[in-house]
């Protein structure tokens, strides 16, 4: 891997150079919180944000798309539009770089989703250090790191910008800026390390998720599921925001006066009573209880079981986004009688 | 095959949802086409009130006898009965104070010694009579209407939504308005298909569609108090649109 720095003062520069690779997208304010958005100017990017009401997400796995066209007789026809326009997004954090690397893991792996793919393929992913707040756990979810997955990675060293070069397009990139980058030397090296130690200390919240599925496992009948249970509002909140919920719901919308139209999907989440409901009336999870707790074992145990690792990337966006407050840091702690939840 | 007859009627109600139906200006010629309107008082003077009806689409909720007689020969002339927008589908605005003495409300409005006037406590269609769909809303939705009568024309049953408005909300990136300025925010609890219309323009969800299925007021309810509402402003808000019982 290829380690470089530029010039903080460059950057206006990188980043008008950079945009004959794609459309650039970035944090920008929204009263008070932070969205990512196509930049119409770069001085409205906020690359010092907390983070995005919705994560990168959106852009590889819309909220709602159209999949194809049908008609009968006629059969269907891919619907495309979009899907090979470059975008690159400025400013990914780690953890949703390491979001994304899972969704990967779903969409491009046993199962092959073009559309997702198509998208990953067009759109760079331009990624940059953050320091973590009250709510990020990223770091107990080895998510705090991503050495795969972008284009290019910016740390904040002082008065430079280390660089790491994730691909050929991110090298491409470099490249296009003439001699913006410099080589680092051992002063730059000392200062990502202490970069390293210091982002280390900012951590406020920590949680043990070694032998978690097996907690889990154990925990299957804990009267705190019933409490979550009466709590939870099923509003979806949660898995909208979510960087790693991919569920998605597939509808038709039929055309007036025929049987063509169009076949779209869109988010869906475990926390609708209709997730689990089939054709004969059955309902898996009818209980709120059953969903609630769905959530944390798909999360934290099921996908363990599929994948080698939780989905969670510990972003934090689902517990300030829970209108009843529920918190995975909390639920973990409370199953694993963590004394002191309160004052940690 | 020929057309399905059509009839649409509105009980108790502001006429809002038949509107809808004739707003839907560049579809409206494919629907009269698809449909055999028989029966349309607010858009036709010339109308068959005694034929047989493959769908018959009803707005406004029943607060009279009247409403109730007419709602039940309604139904022994349609095959299908929709019940259009929230007062058809929960009561809605007219049924927010159901629970109250009904004489002495009439006392308050029209005064002591008022004439004998044909008033009951509304009513839900559903409530008087079988109902085979709803579809909510206040008004209804374009879009949703013209996906209901796409589907019946199929013999499908339209998709219900399931979901609350807080996931279009958030699907749309807004800001919450609960969680982040601690208003009284009723999208968690109402059923969604609006688009989040509301909070997308920074306003409160007011509940207008009615309740999504296994709404959990006791636990909001909770919320709003922890925020520091009255209960009796918090109770006024989640009756406005569907009544005691169906919220709280
Ligand atoms: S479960 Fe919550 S903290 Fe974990 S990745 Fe999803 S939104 Fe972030
Ligand atoms: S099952 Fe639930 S937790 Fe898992 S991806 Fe789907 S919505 Fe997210
Ligand atoms: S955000 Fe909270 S209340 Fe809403 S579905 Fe998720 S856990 Fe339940
Ligand atoms: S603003 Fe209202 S509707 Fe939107 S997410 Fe918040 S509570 Fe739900």
């Amino acid at each position: 891997m290829k380690i470089l720095k530029l010039p903080k003062e460059k950057l206006d520069l990188f980043a008008s150079v950079v945009q004959q690779f794609g459309e650039l997208h970035a944090p920008v304010e929204q009263d008070g919180r932070y969205v990512f958005k196509r930049l119409t100017r770069w001085s409205d990017a906020r690359l010092e944000y907390d983070r995005t009401i919705l994560p990168p997400k959106k852009y590889f796995l819309p909220p709602k798309e159209t999949l194809f066209r049908y008609r009968p007789g006629e059969g269907f026809v891919p619907h495309t539009d979009g899907l090979d326009q470059r975008i690159i997004l400025f400013g990914v954090h780690a953890c949703d770089v390491y979001a994304i690397n899972i969704l990967d893991r779903v969409f491009a792996g046993k199962y092959q989703d073009p559309y997702f793919q198509a998208r990953r393929k067009n759109i760079a992913i331009i990624g940059i250090d953050c320091t973590p707040d009250k709510q990020c756990f990223c770091r107990s979810m080895r998510a705090d790191f991503v050495d795969h997955g972008f284009d290019l990675f910016f740390y904040d060293t002082g008065n430079y910008y280390q660089a790491l070069v994730g691909t050929a397009l991110g090298d491409d990139m470099v490249l296009a800026t003439g001699n913006l980058f410099e080589p680092v030397d051992a002063a730059d090296i000392e200062a990502y390390k202490q970069r390293s130690i210091d982002k280390r200390r900012a951590f406020q919240l920590d949680v043990e998720i070694r032998d978690l599925p097996e907690i889990f496992e154990m925990e299957y009948q804990s009267e705190m599921w019933e409490e979550l249970g009466a709590r939870c509002l099923s509003c979806g909140s949660c898995s909208m925001v979510c960087p790693t919920c991919y569920c998605y719901d597939v509808n038709d919308d039929v055309e007036l006066g025929s049987r063509a139209g169009k076949r779209t999907r869109s988010w869906d989440s475990c926390l609708f009573a209709s997730h689990a409901l089939v054709g004969s009336g059955e309902n898996f999870r009818g209980t709120r209880e059953a969903r609630i707790k769905f959530r944390f074992y798909h999360k934290q145990r099921g996908f363990v079981a599929e994948y080698g690792r939780p989905s969670c990337v510990g972003c934090g966006r689902c517990t300030s986004a829970c209108p009843v407050h529920i918190d995975v840091v909390e639920v973990i702690d409370r199953l694993r009688r963590v004394q002191d939840v309160a004052s940690r | 095959m020929s057309k399905p007859t059509v009839g649409i009627f509105g009980l108790t109600g502001c006429a809002g949802d038949q509107l809808v139906i004739l707003n839907c200006e560049d579809r409206l010629m494919d629907i009269v086409a698809l449909l055999d309107v028989r029966d349309f008082l607010m858009a036709s003077s010339e109308n068959d009130t005694a034929c047989q009806l493959d769908i018959a689409l009803v707005e406004g909720a029943v607060t009279t006898r009247r409403d109730a007689a007419r709602l039940l020969a309604i139904r022994q002339r349609s095959k299908a009965l929709v019940a259009l927008g929230t007062c058809a589908v929960w009561g809605g605005v007219a049924a927010l104070d159901r629970g109250q003495d009904r004489a002495r409300l009439l006392d308050e409005v029209y005064g002591e010694g008022h004439p004998d006037y044909d008033s009951i406590p509304a009513q839900a269609l559903h409530e008087v009579v079988p109902v085979d769909l709803n579809i909510t809303g206040c008004p209804i939705e374009k879009e949703e209407f013209v996906a209901a009568i796409a589907a019946l024309l199929n013999g499908d049953v339209p998709l219900a939504v399931e979901y609350a408005v807080c996931t279009e909300c958030r699907m749309r990136e807004n800001n919450c308005l609960l969680t982040e300025r601690g208003e009284l925010c009723c999208g968690p609890l109402t059923v969604a298909g609006c688009g989040a219309r509301c909070p997308e323009l920074r306003i409160a969800c007011v509940g207008c569609r009615g309740p999504v299925d296994d709404a959990n007021s006791a636990s909001l309810v909770k919320v709003f108090e922890a925020r520091g509402f009255a209960p009796q402003d918090i109770a006024a808000r989640l009756r406005t649109f569907a009544p005691q019982g169906v919220t709280s």
